[in-house]
Parts: C-alpha cells; structure tokens; sequence
C-alpha cells in the first residue's frame, strides 16, 4: 500500500514537473540537436577506419573544409591516404530546401576529370562505411515522428532517450533511438532499427570537445550488429570560423588538390 | 551356435514375442527421431581440402546459390504490369524470413550507373513503376546500355526477367520451397514464371529420391510377397521371410534415429539391400525345410527344424558375415552418408541373420510346418522319378559346354573391362530428372533466355594487399573470362572485378563504348573503385574482391551442371594457373557445383577403394571358413564377374556413376558372395556324402540351385519394379540391382560351378569320378 502510494506521487510529480521544467516535446529536441550551432566553417582532417567482419581494417585520410552558406551547407573533401587516391576530391552541396536533391562532384586524378554524380539514393552508405549521408546529420527532424521515452544518464551526463519514427513507411529504418545530453543537445548514442524493426547498428559518439564555444563530435564509432562491421571516425585538427573563402568550393579547387 | 539356438528356440513364442517387442520400440524411436537430411553440404567430407577451402572462400565472398524466378511475357517486359510484378514479387522475396534483404537481386533493386557528357549517374531503373510510353522506353534503352544488366537480369529478346533470391545452404525445406512457389505463382497470368536454381534442384532431389522411394517400397515389396509365395506355395514361409526382411529394415533405421543420426538420400537404399539379402536367408531355410521333408515326409516339425538349422546356420552365418563385411568396408570412404550406409546396412544384415535363425525356426515351431501346396512337390516327384531333373541335365550341360563358358566369360569380360574404361562420373544434380520434369524444362527454358543457371567460382589469391588493382593481373583475368565464354557454348556468362572496372571506365568516359576495358593506370582503378565505393552499393564489390584486394573471385555462370561441363571450363581456366602462378597468385575453385564434382570424384574413388578392399576380405574369409585358399578365390569369381559386367554395362550404355549407381557394385558383392557361398557349402556336404563329382554336381544343382534361381526371380521381379519410378536414379538402381542379382546367378551356377568342378576340391580321389 505505502509503495503503491510513493509510486503514484512519483507519477504525480514527473508528470508535473516535466512539463514545468522545460514544455520541449522529442520534435522540438531533435530541432535543438539539428540546429546545434557548429559554426560557421570548418577545416578538419577527417581519419575513417573501416572495420570488416573478418577483423581487416582499412584507413582513409582525408581532409575536409564545410561551410555554411544558410540556404546551402558546402563541403569539399580531398583524399590524403591510401596513396593511390591521394587528392581523389569530392565536392557536396546540401540544400535546406527538402524538395532539392544534393548536388555532388567527385574529380580523380589520374582520369583529370571532374564528374557530377546523381543519385537517387539518400540512404547510401558514405564512401563504403557503416554511416549513410542521413546518419551524418543531413537527415531533417521533421521527418520523423518523435516520442520522449525516458530520460536517463548515460556516460555520467543526463541524457533525453528519443524515439524517432520515419513518417515515410519506405525508410530504411522502421526507428531510431537517441540519447541525447541534455543542454549541450548532442546525440550521444543511437540505436538503428531496420525496416523489418530488426536491431541493425549503433552508433556511439567516443569524444566530442569544446571548440570556440561549439560542441563539435569528435570521435563517432558506427557497430553495424548484422554484418558485423563497424567504422570509426576521427576529426583532428580542427579548426572553427577561421573563414574559409567561397571560392574553395569550387571544381577548380577539387582539380587543384592538396599541395 | 546350433546349441544355443536350439536353446532359446525351447520357448519359441516368448522368444517371438520378445522380437516383436523390440521391434515395436525401433519403430517409435524411428517415428518419432528420424530426420531427413536435405542440405546436400551435410554429406560432403568438411575436412576434405576442396571443401574447406570452398568454404572459406564462400564466406570471403559471401558465394550463395541462388534460387531463380523468371518473370515471362511474351510481349515484352517493359509494360506496367510486368515491372510492377517484378517490384512487388522481389519486395515479397525480400520479407521472407529465409532470405536476407540484400541477397535479392532485379532489376527493381539493381544500380545503374550511367555516364553522361559531364557526369556520372547513379539511380534505380526505376523505383516508381513506370507508366508513359517514353518513361518504359527510356527504361528499355537504359537496360540495353548497361551491360551488367542486360542478358543477366533481363533476357536479350526482353521477354523475361530474372529475380535471384540468394539463400544459405541450410534453409531449404520442403515448407520453403512451397512458399517460394505459391509467393510466385500469384504473380502469374499473362506472366508465367518459372522458378529454378541450384537450391531448388538440391532441395527437390533430396525429397524426391526418397519420396519416390517411399512410394515404391511397399510395391516392391507386394510384388515380392506374390513372387515368394509362388515359389514358396505357403503363406507361413513367405510371411516370414518378410517378416525377416520388415523387422532387419526397422532395427537399422530404429538404430540410427537412437543415435540421432539422420536419413540421407542414399539410407533410403538400406532396405533395398535389406529386401534382396534377406529374402534371401529365409529362401535358403525354407528350400532345405522342403527338401528334408521331401525325403523325411513323416518327420514332425521339431525335428524337421533342427536338422534345418544344423545342415544351414553355417551357410546362413557364413553369408551374413560375409555381407556385413563387404559392407563395413565402405567405412574407407571419406563420405559420412557412406560409411553411415556401410554400417547400417552390415548392422541390417546381421540383424537378418539372427532374424532367419531365431523367427524363421520360432514361427515353424509356433504355428507349425509350411504345408506348401501339392502340385509343386507333384511335379518334382513326377520329374525324379522318370526322367533326370531339369537340375541334373542343366548341371550336365554346363560341364558338357565348360570351354564354351569359359570363352564366353573371357569375352564378356573383355567387352565389360572396354565398357568400364568409358564409365564417367556425373555430379549432375539436374540430370537426375526425367527429361520433360518441370525442373528440368524451366532449367532449360533460363539457360536458353540468360547466362546460365549453374555456377563455377575461381577463387584467386594474390600475395600483397592490392594485387587486384594491378591493370595485368585484371587484364589476364578479363582474358581468362573471355576464353572461357568464347570458347564454350555451354559457359554462357562470367563476371568479375573486371567487369566493374570496364563498366566504370565505359561510365567515365561519357559511356563509349571504346573505354570498355581495363584503365591502364593503377592509380586509376583505385579511385575508380573508391568512387563505386561511393556512389554504388559496395556489398556488391565485396562478392568479387576482399576489401584488401587480395582476393578475387570470379564466376562463371554455367548452362548446364554435369562433369563434362564444369570439366571443360576447368581446363581452358587451368592454362591461366602459371600465368597467375608468375605474379604469386594463387588459383583455386569453390562454389556448390565444384563441391559435387569433387564430391563425386570422392564417392568414385572411395567405392573403388572399398569394392577392392572388400573383395580381398571375402576371399581372406571364405578362404578361412572353408579353411581353403582356392576356395576364396572360387567364391569370388561371381562376383568379379559381377561387378565387372555391372559397370562394363554402365560405361556401354553411357549411364554415369553418381552416388546411386555407385553404390550398386556394393549389392553386387553382398549378393553375389550369397549365391557363392550356399553353393559351395551345399557342394561340400555333398561332396562328403558321396564322393561322386556328378552326383555332387546334381544334388548340389537341385538343391541350392534352386534356392539360388527362386532368390534371383523374387529379388529381380521386386527391383523391376522400380523401372516404374518416376524418379531416374531409382530406375536405374532397379535395372542395375536386377542385373546384378542375375549376372551373380548365372556367375554362381555356370563358371563357378566349371572351375569347383575342375579344381577336384573335396574329394579324396582326386579325380572324384567314381565308375
């Protein structure tokens, strides 16, 4: 009896305070998490380790420069390792408008061309890893629809758990499941169901800092449970609001490369 | 042995009773327990080098053998209603519980990257079903450039489109298969689809066979109920000898099932060995039970049974023993459904034995002596008395004709040894069915519209990380696959690293044609390859090449699956090994259909190795039994004889050895020693008797002769059956086991009858002519 009747003050004050505290519905934190400010440029070296099911690794290196422009986020990625693709450049311009597709670029240098690529596909994985473009941050809140499961501490930070359920049927996940620090509106870990509502991957952030006064992830790791496979990626020096010119986004700069 | 025999037949009802019991316990175990095995890489060697490294090499490269639904309109694919088709049917096949999402290709979910003046495009052929006219023409024309598309996952006429649904090797059940079939036929009308691949011809044979068997089984059986009883003229004997024969078949398989071991296709031929040795048994008991009565008709049953089991427990022993052994020496082979076979069977047979010694004895002193019926013994009176039997002037006759046996056994020996040196292996899962099956047609209907329904993987393996980038070795490769594909008809299609390389060098260059090839420059493959890595779907690139470009696979897609055909690819690859060889690459083969070729090559070597070993145990220990080395060689002239015309026939015909046929030559032996050794026991008695080589001669005819010839009819008339089947292989196992049984008769009562008779064995003068 006396247990029953704690629980239902604890009920009765959760279901008081929550809305007291802060009125934020799971929308209006995933908007917090996507509007984050990071920034208005930067320039960082991107280190991606692709871990296969056999236990092989594979390492690229490469540098990359984003800016953003309001309507549009630009950003231009140059290969530094392995070798034989060094200066393999690609160039990517996200709208904010939802109904206009990215436009991408990619320049080799041994055929001296720069190509355009369209795809059709937004739930490609990036450049052969565990992440897809929408896992990178492109995909937009009001996608999905959200639900505030619980709120919990995970690695020692207070942390919203957040349900979020495509409205388009199609999507490649049935549901994701995020926590995300409270305050600093970071993702810090994301659970991945796919379409079948099968647990497919996790991704878990393994650092972020304090750049500028920006919270800038730093460290993601991406375990894709069903193939067995994870990637890693690292950012190192990384350099915030240092204004990077326009034109560094340009396919005269992809040709150019790394000197 | 006739001691302790004669012992527990004191209370012959318990001692039936107690048999039933027993027999009534397997038969639960075996309800209940017994498992069919339909995963064919279950009966493959897994220690084997072949099969490790194949593998190995499937998990590398994810090989899986695909399941194939064609999708046919005669008017041409490219309307609404077929593309919808093929959406919603790969959407369905990618639900399925069985088959993992990725593992389903079409044209629904294939990429298709084009090259455009200023760029590259990567997109769906569609995603939305196209509707307008130039939509589907567009479509059309989008195929018909990519040719990684087109000829492979829609037919060049474009009638029929393909959806392959790739599926692990331990999925296929009988349930699956259903559903794949009713999923597929609700997309049918005007479509009609056709549904193939490897895991539907593994999965159907592995039903079919035994189902078939199953079916035919209870025939057989009638039909040797009808045959014994002719000859017998007593429902007590021929019930049970059956009885003998139903009880051994439950005890094998009771047994197996208690030890969790579960039924291969080849178990399924344990009661067929079963049927034919141990009709057997009983026939020989009852034959001399007759023939003592014959002479002894006031002899009352007990004593009629005990000189049965004193003048025949040894023979009955001596057979038994002797077949079990030829059957244990199937232990040598490296295939587990093999050995399992050789056991249960020589575990079938002993428990035979000791059924004809202990049923047969109770079930005369429990219901009494067989009455059979009296024209058969009027006859055989009649037939003594005024003229010779037919027994004594056929035995006359071949002594007469001996040279002209002998001649005529030299020749057809020679005509089976030429026969023998053409038998070839076949691993041919497909040509197992009868010509005008459904499998068979829809196979062959694929095979006529796409590359090829069966597949052959080279595996090769180079030293250094990034060999495949290097522009020769993807360049000998390419070189590799255009032989092979030019060269033979039957090779309809190859695919590899280089064929992504040569697309995305098309691509890159504004789709000419002209760039089809591999890009010169080493640093240009890997960004092309990082760039597919991209914009593609990478999990593709992983089936041909290890994510450190080590190790390439490449595959050959096949219209047919027997030897020669897989054989013939091998030899034109086998001239690149020390082309590969000179850059440290490493050649190998994997994939389901080099596994049965392997597989096949195995069973072949492993029967022959056995069929030798078994022949120099059966003379070792006819030789000791009978205490005489020429004695043991005597006895296995049959056999020889046997098995020499049982694949000198094959080879004539063009029959295949499979793992069916194989496995004949083991009947061969098992019977053929039968026939053999009551011949020569009964031969032996007589010989003592009267020491009259004639004499000898004629008793030894009338009386295991007959045995022999009625045991030869029954078996022979119940194994024509099968002729019947509707299954090939169990056709051919009937012909051949009916061949068999009767080349091992005639062995028995014709050459072997000359050379005893030569060889003076048994009678103390040598000449053994008495005047």
């Amino acid at each position: 009896m006396k247990r029953l009747s704690l629980l239902a003050l604890l009920l009765l004050l959760t279901a008081i305070t929550i809305p007291a505290q802060n009125n934020l519905t799971g929308l209006q934190i995933m908007e917090k998490v996507y509007n984050r400010p990071t920034g208005n440029d930067m320039e960082a070296n991107l280190t991606m380790i692709l871990i296969s099911s056999s236990g092989n690794e594979r390492v690229r290196e490469i540098k990359q420069y984003i800016k953003d422009f309001g309507d549009v986020e630009k950003k231009i990625m140059f290969f530094i390792k392995p070798a034989d693709v060094r200066n393999t450049s690609f160039m990517n311009w996200s709208y904010d408008d939802p109904n206009k597709d990215d436009d991408q670029w990619i320049y080799l240098p041994a055929l001296k061309k720069v190509k355009r690529i369209s795809s059709d596909s937004k739930g490609d994985y990036f450049m052969g890893s565990d992440f897809t473009y929408d896992d990178l941050g492109d995909r937009k809140p009001n996608e999905d629809t959200h639900k505030i499961l619980r709120e919990e501490k995970l690695n020692g930070e207070d942390c919203y758990v957040i349900e979020s359920i495509p409205k388009d049927e199609d999507y490649m996940y049935s549901k994701t499941v995020t926590w995300i620090v409270k305050d600093k509106w970071i993702g810090l870990k994301k659970e991945f169901y796919d379409e079948d509502g099968e647990y497919l991957k996790t991704l878990n952030i393994k650092d972020y800092k304090n750049i500028k006064g920006y919270w800038i992830i730093t460290g993601t790791e991406m375990d894709n449970v069903q193939k067995n496979h994870k990637t890693i990626m690292k950012l190192s020096n990384v350099k915030i609001d240092i204004g990077i010119p326009a034109n560094k986004f340009t396919e005269r700069m992809m040709k150019r490369g790394l000197k | 042995m006739e001691k302790f025999l004669n012992k527990i037949l004191g209370k012959p009802v318990l001692v039936l009773i107690t048999i039933l019991l027993i027999s009534i316990a397997f038969f639960f175990v075996m309800k209940q327990n017994s498992r069919m095995e339909t995963d064919l890489d279950k009966y493959m060697p897994q220690e084997h080098p072949a099969f490790i490294y194949s593998n190995q090499a499937e998990k590398w490269f994810n090989i899986k053998d695909g399941i194939i639904i064609a999708i046919e309109n005669e008017n041409g694919i490219y309307n609404p209603g077929t593309l919808k088709k093929i959406k919603d049917l790969t959407k369905k096949l990618q639900k399925m519980k069985e088959i993992e999402k990725n593992d389903v290709t079409s044209l629904y979910t294939a990429d298709n990257i084009v090259g455009t003046d200023d760029g590259l495009d990567v997109k769906a052929f569609y995603k939305r079903v196209p509707k307008s006219k130039e939509k589907l023409d567009e479509l059309r024309q989008k195929v018909r450039s990519n040719e990684m598309v087109f000829g492979r996952l829609v037919s060049e006429d474009e009638t029929v489109s393909v959806i392959i649904a790739r599926i692990n090797n331990d999925v296929f059940s009988q349930d699956f298969y259903n559903r794949i079939i009713e999923v597929s036929k609700e997309f049918e009308v005007p479509e009609k689809i056709h549904v193939a691949g490897r895991p539907i011809v593994e999965g159907t044979m592995a039903l079919l066979g035994p189902a078939d068997m199953k079916r035919m089984v209870p025939i057989v059986i009638l039909v040797i109920i009808i045959v014994l009883y002719l000859v017998m003229r007593s429902i007590k004997s021929t019930f049970f000898t059956l009885l003998v024969v139903l009880f051994s078949t439950i005890w094998a398989f009771g047994l197996m099932a208690a030890l969790g071991i579960p039924i291969y296709a080849v178990s399924t031929m344990i009661p067929v060995m079963l049927i034919a040795i141990g009709v057997a048994d009983g026939i020989h008991l009852y034959s001399h039970l007759f023939h003592f009565m014959k002479e002894n008709p006031d002899a009352d049953k007990k004593t009629a049974v005990k000189n049965m089991l004193h003048e025949m427990w040894k023979p009955v022993v001596m057979t038994s023993v002797t077949t079990a052994v030829g059957f244990i020496s199937l232990l040598t082979s490296e295939v587990y459904p093999i050995k399992y076979f050789g056991i249960f069977t020589a575990f079938g047979v002993m428990a035979a034995m000791m059924f004809s010694l202990v049923l047969i004895p109770a079930g005369i002193l429990s219901f009494g002596l067989p009455r059979p019926k009296k024209k058969i013994k009027e006859e055989d009176e009649t037939d003594s008395d005024n003229s010779p039997h037919f027994a004594y002037k056929f035995a006359d006759s071949v002594i007469k004709h001996k040279n002209m046996i002998y001649v005529a056994t030299v020749l057809i020996s020679a005509i089976s040894i030429y026969g023998i040196t053409k038998v070839w292996i076949n691993s041919s899962f497909l040509e197992k069915f009868e010509k005008d099956s459904e499998i068979v047609l829809t196979d062959k209907f694929i095979n006529e519209h796409f590359g090829g329904t069966s597949t052959l993987n080279v595996i090769l393996e180079g030293i250094n990380e990034g060999e495949f980038k290097t522009p020769d070795v993807l360049r000998t490769v390419a070189q590799m696959q255009d032989e092979v594909v030019g060269e033979l008809p039957v090779v309809g299609n190859s695919f590899s690293l280089a064929d992504y390389l040569k697309r995305m060098n098309k691509v890159m260059h504004a789709d000419s044609a002209k760039y089809e090839t591999i890009p010169d420059s080493r640093d240009l493959i890997a960004q092309y390859l990082l760039l597919y890595e991209m914009s593609g779907d990478p999990e593709n690139l992983w089936q041909v090449v290890t994510e450190d470009y080590k190790k390439a696979n490449i595959t050959f897609q096949l219209k047919s699956d027997n030897s020669k055909a897989l054989n013939s690819a091998i030899d034109i690859i086998e001239k690149y090994r020390p082309e590969f060889k000179k850059a440290g690459i490493e050649l190998n083969y994997a994939g389901s259909g080099y596994k049965a070729l392997v597989f096949t090559d195995l069973i072949l070597e492993g029967q022959i190795k056995s069929l030798i070993m078994s022949l120099f145990i059966i003379i070792i220990l006819l030789s000791l039994m009978f205490k005489k080395l020429s004695i043991g060689l005597i006895g296995s002239v049959p056999i020889i004889v046997t098995a020499l015309i049982g694949f000198g026939i094959m080879g004539l015909l063009n029959i295949p050895l499979s793992t069916t046929t194989a496995l004949i030559s083991s009947i061969a032996i098992g019977i053929g020693i039968d026939y053999a050794v009551h011949f020569i026991e009964r031969y032996k008695i007589y010989a003592n008797q009267t020491n009259d080589k004639t004499k000898t001669t004629h008793y030894t005819m009338k009386h295991t002769g007959r045995a022999i010839i009625f045991n030869a009819i029954i078996v022979i008339a119940g194994f024509l059956v099968l002729l019947f089947s509707v299954f090939p292989p169990n056709r051919t196992l009937g012909a051949m086991v009916s061949l068999n049984m009767f080349t091992s008769f005639l062995g028995t009562i014709t050459i072997m009858l000359i050379i005893l008779y030569n060889a003076n064995i048994y009678f103390k003068n040598k000449k053994g002519e008495q005047k």
